[in-house]
């Protein structure tokens, strides 16, 4: 990792990701604070990372390393952990049933990656894949459901679901654009930790200069 | 440029842009001119434009409540001045007063108002130095606004015996 990504770059994605991670637009814009689940979700997945190597804090904080320099090392991993709080807050539905699977969910398949202890590239994709799914059930299945004015979608969804009651699943809904703020920021998020020092590389990381 | 120095600029980036994201979090601005406003309101550099302000303050004695709004919005377009979120949930509470109903989305967003101004209030408090209002502080207005919030029905005869303060 070059000093440049390690002092600008990297922690300035992830602030880029905190910053639009809560961003709800509706009848007006909010900026939703991140619940309590979302911190654990985000322990959970700093905990995989770095059990899989995909994250090497060790190489940002060292003792052989000057205080500034952990210093800014400590800037990326805390830009980082609250980048990783604001994914989760960006995807996880605000109210009711849906949010209590969703973490539900969530939690077991982080629990599952750490105990599978796999290599960066299977972890990596996995949290795409974790991210993923929770965006498309968020801002696709759940927001056709809660669409007041209907749609194919709906039906097929009202149909696959006869006997469960459409209030414990329905959101408030939000712009389309919500949507595509969520999208941007999981896709920057997720650039930021593939940018992120990996355990097997050299540990001398920063050149001297 | 010395590698330590490049570290602090890094530095003071970063925790100069966490703390800005914070703020945005906890202010919940609406616009670029209320967040600039809010900004310069929390270094006292923040001032209402006077002269929409009175063109507002003239429509408001005038029982023309949409227009005092719409001049107090280009008066104080950050949402910032006290005095001004004061009249705009005073023209709300006029407007949506009535001998045998409330409009409640006119009351929620009087108080939406005045909340507000408490809020931009020096230490919250907050008294209007007008002789022609009736209700001056903004104590007063907000309860007055959060009553007829509470009135079970937007339609009810006991309020016949109620005035409203002018």
């Amino acid at each position: 990792m070059s000093r440049t990504l390690e002092v600008f770059w990297v922690p300035l994605l992830f602030l880029g990701v905190t910053l639009l991670g809560g961003v709800r637009v509706a009848e007006r814009v909010v900026f939703v604070r991140p619940p309590l689940s979302a911190l654990v979700l985000a322990v959970l997945l700093l905990t995989a990372l770095v059990r899989c190597g995909a994250f090497a804090p060790q190489r940002l904080m060292h003792a052989a390393r000057s205080t500034i320099e952990n210093l800014s090392g400590a800037a990326v991993l805390l830009t980082m952990f609250a980048a990783s709080v604001q994914a989760f807050n960006s995807v996880i539905p605000e109210t009711g049933l849906p949010r209590l699977l969703a973490v539900v969910f969530l939690v077991v398949l982080l629990l599952n990656t750490i105990a599978a202890s796999t290599d960066r590239t299977h972890v990596l994709r996995s949290t795409a894949v974790i991210l993923g799914s929770t965006y498309v059930i968020k801002f696709i299945v759940l927001a056709a459901l809660s669409d007041p004015a209907g749609g194919w979608l709906q039906r097929v969804l009202l149909a696959t679901l006869e006997g469960v009651t459409l209030g414990t699943l329905t959101q408030a809904p939000l712009a389309l654009v919500s949507g595509y703020v969520s999208f941007v920021t999981l896709a920057l998020f997720l650039v930021g930790l593939i940018l992120l020092p990996r355990r097997h590389e050299s540990s001398a990381l920063v050149p001297a200069n | 440029m010395r590698d330590g120095m490049v570290r602090a600029i890094g530095l003071a980036i970063v925790v100069s842009g966490f703390g800005g994201i914070v703020w945005i979090y906890a202010r919940q601005p609406q616009s670029l001119a209320e967040a600039t406003g809010a900004l310069s309101a929390s270094v006292g550099a923040y001032h209402a434009d006077e002269q929409a302000f009175a063109d507002g303050l003239r429509f408001f004695r005038h029982d023309q409540f949409a227009a005092a709004r719409l001049a107090f919005e280009r008066a104080d377009p950050a949402h910032q001045d006290a005095r001004t979120q004061f009249y705009i949930g005073y023209s709300y509470y006029r407007e949506g007063w009535g001998r045998l109903y409330v409009d409640r989305d006119l009351f929620a967003r009087g108080l939406d108002a005045v909340n507000r101004a408490i809020a931009a209030a020096p230490r919250g408090r907050l008294v209007v130095d007008d002789a022609q209002l009736q209700m001056r502080s903004g104590d007063e207005l907000k309860a007055e606004l959060e009553t007829g919030l509470q009135a079970r029905t937007e339609v009810n005869p006991f309020t016949i015996v109620r005035r409203q303060r002018k």
